[in-house]
């Protein structure tokens, strides 16, 4: 994989207290700074989680004035990253719930460099971004939430209004069904190395 | 044989949700159980790959930030006063959540709650004028 399609954002520091302070203050440059510092982060997330690229560009935008409105009480115990992202995911699966009428054409995303990053065992980014976004949004977004963002269950269920259980089954067959849809593309099935039984690392 | 059961222990087991006997239990039938054992190898490579692709950062749309900032230009200062009050404003910020905008040209948004209360004063003022028209015309015929 490209090491400069991972988490630009991620090397950059977080804002200071004082170029907070002035974002909440209403001042642009400031808001400005904050937007193409992590624009790349809070689009990604979009896209995951509704995949085609005028849906993830709304949600983005909408991600960013919730940050920009709430600005005034964010509390500097959390790091303005993770308080960033967890503004994205929200914006972007109210944004799902709300449209989940629509239809939804699937779109390759663009990478911030050029290149199909592999993601290991011969799967690319190709293949499994077609996969993904194949899957109904029922199956999709908590099976993103769960296995890209690494989400805990309860907290699913919190962000999707939906109960626990559900949220589990609707993982469970998202996996399911990732796994087939990734086969009928031809990526190579694995093969059952002693490595992957119970007891060694997964 | 029927592996549903153990269908659902590898995903609890890919989770880390199992103890350390049903870990065990999944072991024990893997050993002779070839579908099992190649349904977990898989599962782990799609979250193998789902996880590696959480790294990988997209590149929005070109102008994208610029969009942004001029819709954030037409949004009342952040820290501005509250008129109505934390608690009514606040509601109104999860109206605006769960109702959505409607996009406008030129990257701008307008709340779909604003729409809906235009169409409410609108409709408002349709039935008050056509009552008062009910009332002229019967004083004007009161027959």
């Amino acid at each position: 994989m490209a090491t400069s399609n991972v988490h630009k954002w991620a090397a950059l520091p977080d804002p200071s207290p004082a170029e907070l302070a002035r974002a909440a203050e209403g001042d642009a440059q400031a808001f400005t700074l904050i937007v193409e510092r992590y624009q790349g982060m809070v689009y990604s997330v979009a896209f995951n989680v509704l995949g085609n690229h005028t849906d993830a560009e709304d949600a983005a935008q909408e991600a960013f004035l919730r940050c920009y409105r709430k600005l005034p009480q964010f509390r500097s115990e959390a790091a303005f990253s993770t308080w960033l992202f967890r503004l994205a995911l929200t914006a972007s699966v109210d944004y799902q719930r709300r449209e989940r009428r629509r239809p939804e054409p699937v779109e390759a995303p663009d990478l911030v460099d050029e290149g199909s990053p592999d993601l290991g065992d011969g799967v690319t980014a190709a293949a499994l971004t077609s996969a993904l976004h194949d899957l109904p949004a029922d199956y999709r977004v908590p099976t993103v939430l769960r296995d890209i963002y690494g989400l805990p269950y309860q907290e699913i269920a919190d962000v999707t209004g939906r109960p626990l259980g559900t949220v589990k089954v609707m993982v469970h067959r998202g996996r399911a069904s990732l796994r087939l849809r990734l086969r009928a593309q031809g990526v190579r099935p694995a093969a059952v190395p002693a490595g992957a039984r119970p007891g060694s690392d997964v | 044989m029927d592996c549903s059961y153990f269908r659902e222990r590898i995903n609890q087991f890919i989770d880390g949700e199992l103890g350390y006997l049903e870990v065990a239990e999944l072991q024990g039938h893997l050993s002779f159980c070839a579908d099992c054992a190649a349904e977990l190898a898989q599962m782990s490579e799609v979250r193998g790959a789902l996880a590696a692709w959480g790294r990988v950062e997209l590149a929005p749309p070109p102008g994208f930030a610029e969009r942004v900032t001029a819709a954030a230009e037409l949004e009342p200062l952040p820290g501005a006063a509250r008129p109505y009050g934390r608690a009514v404003e606040d509601a109104l910020d999860k109206l605006d959540e769960t109702l959505g905008r409607i996009p406008l040209p030129g990257g701008r948004t307008i709340p779909v709650k604003n729409v809906i209360g235009w169409g409410l004063a609108a409709a408002a003022v349709v039935i008050g004028l056509e009552r008062r028209h009910l009332r002229r015309s019967r004083e004007l015929n009161p027959s």
